[in-house]
């Protein structure tokens, strides 16, 4: 693994290359080019604020502001994973034409979502200070370490989807409908407190139901960035627990075996890419 | 010094059946079902010497174009050994890694990093691309506006500027008007002169004529001859010739 790497090191301004492509060609045609990225978030903003606090009337103060986090890093990792599934496929032509280490293409596809994360994420602070003129948080600082923590889930799987979908393009599917169901098995629409104090769930349970959802990384990274980048919701019914290092730390773990693992398996797969294309 | 040393090379590809199989096609089919296994190259030895210029020669499926993607890292032999010594660059189809909706000039970035090249090594040979492909005037309008022979000419300009110790050439000599294709040839003739090793497949045996030193047939994935440019390639005119009247 360390030849690859070092392979893939050399390469590194081929993924730099394959980035800026990625976001030019992204807005290439379009009038506002890359003020898009900035567009499609603030319309999010302003859907959920209108939906949650003028017609649902949820009393939880800033309650949108806590749905806009978890759906934006939601949306990071969604369209990190589905646009991965692609990345070897759409690069057919070349895959079968040139040498290259053939991991420089899912890696592209996390960086570049992983722009388009940051640029969202300075369409949330600003939503943040100047519409609901909450305060600036020394939390905040954690912030790089969660993208980081995020961007390695997302590497990893990554790798898995990317070469899976080569050999069997029902892999993309079968990621659609799935990515749809596990969206509510984590905890955008509701905070993760929710889920320890509901009252279907048997006292003896409650911690085995906890923890089984800490098991996702993005379960925990979700209620992290809540809990660094919002004040806590204070509500009565579910107290706020405070930011749990340890689960952080396990998230950290996770994610760097998928990592790993997910590079282990595109590698010991990606000669054969080239004979199924 | 050898350039590249290839020993025992053996490269199978597996068929794969695109689509689903009906039970009844299944049935119906059994009996004379195709091998599933395909032997491109079926154990071949040769080494190149530093400076030599090969074509490699052979009828349609012979294993040519196999063989040069092998000698790419694109294809991983099935068993055998390729050793290459120096930098490599293919050619084996121009513009491959364009994307239509980018400029000339940010396709030369982009297509100059696939290649292997640096951002600092490609400004460097920026004006020579550019100079080269005779794209001035286009250079800053986005591919998909251009004709199908500039987009060639701007694919084998960079190849070329990548500084290759072995170049690896697969039919495409023949881009571009005649005034180009000169132009081409010119380069190759460089190429030789600075001591580069060139491995190129065509049919086009006028062009092997032109520019090869030696010359390689291939034959259902064996080599059937290697040696001086005349001799092999009366041979090989001979063989077509007889095969030609059989039919």
């Amino acid at each position: 693994m360390l030849q690859e790497l070092k392979e893939l090191y050399k390469y590194r301004e081929l993924i730099v290359n394959l980035v800026i492509r990625d976001l030019k060609v992204r807005y290439k045609n379009s009038a506002i080019g890359f003020l898009w990225s900035l567009a499609n978030p603030i319309i999010q903003a302003a859907t959920i604020t209108v939906i949650f606090k003028f017609v649902l009337e949820i009393k939880i103060p800033n309650y949108s502001a806590y749905l806009f986090c978890a759906y934006l890093v939601w949306g990071f990792f969604y369209y990190s994973v589905l646009d991965a599934c692609d990345s070897v496929l759409l690069h057919g032509g070349l895959v079968k034409k040139t040498y290259f280490p053939r991991e420089v293409m899912p890696i592209s596809v996390c960086i570049s979502n992983l722009i388009h994360f940051c640029l969202a994420m300075v369409v949330f602070f600003l939503y943040v200070i100047l519409y609901l003129r909450a305060p600036v948080l020394v939390t905040w600082l954690m912030l790089p370490v969660l993208i980081f923590i995020q961007f390695l889930y997302h590497l990893g799987l990554a790798f898995f989807m990317s070469c899976a979908n080569v050999f069997y393009e029902d892999v993309k599917y079968m990621a659609m409908a799935f990515l749809n169901l596990v969206f509510y098995a984590m905890p955008v629409i509701y905070p993760i407190e929710k889920v320890y104090y509901s009252k279907f769930v048997p006292g003896p349970y409650k911690e085995l139901v906890y923890y089984l959802y800490m098991l996702n990384p993005l379960s925990y990274l979700i209620t992290a960035y809540r809990k660094t980048l919002l004040e806590p919701m204070n509500v009565k019914d579910f107290p706020d627990f405070a930011l749990n290092y340890g689960f952080l730390g396990l998230a950290l773990v996770v994610s760097l075996f998928f990592c790993i693992a997910g590079y282990a398996f595109f590698n010991s797969r990606k000669w054969q890419f080239v004979e199924k294309l | 010094m050898i350039a590249v040393s290839i020993k025992n090379l053996k490269k199978n590809f597996r068929l794969t059946h695109s689509g689903q199989i009906s039970l009844k096609q299944a049935a119906l089919s059994f009996r004379r079902r195709k091998p599933d296994v395909v032997e491109a190259i079926r154990g071949i030895s040769f080494d190149i010497d530093q400076g030599e210029t090969v074509a490699v020669i052979g009828r349609n499926g012979s294993g040519k174009s196999t063989l040069l993607g092998v000698c790419g890292k694109i294809y991983r032999p099935t068993s055998g050994e390729v050793i290459v010594n120096g930098r490599i660059s293919t050619l084996l189809d121009l513009g491959a890694g364009f994307h239509p909706d980018l400029t000339g000039i940010e396709n030369i970035y982009l297509y100059g990093a696939i290649l292997g090249m640096s951002r600092k090594e490609i400004n460097a040979r920026m004006d020579n691309i550019v100079g080269f492909a005779e794209l001035e005037d286009f250079i800053d309008a986005p591919i998909r506006t251009y004709s199908a022979g500039m987009t060639m000419r701007l694919g084998f300009s960079i190849a070329v500027q990548v500084d290759p110790n072995v170049l690896l050439v697969d039919e495409v000599l023949a881009v571009g008007d005649e005034s180009f294709q000169l132009k081409c040839y010119d380069k190759v003739r460089q190429f030789q002169e600075a001591g580069k090793t060139i491995i190129f497949v065509s049919h086009d045996m006028e062009a092997v004529r032109k520019v090869a030193t030696r010359v390689i047939w291939m034959h259902y994935g064996v080599i059937r001859m290697d040696g001086e440019v005349d001799h092999v390639l009366e041979a090989y005119h001979k063989s077509s010739e007889r095969k030609t009247e059989e039919q």
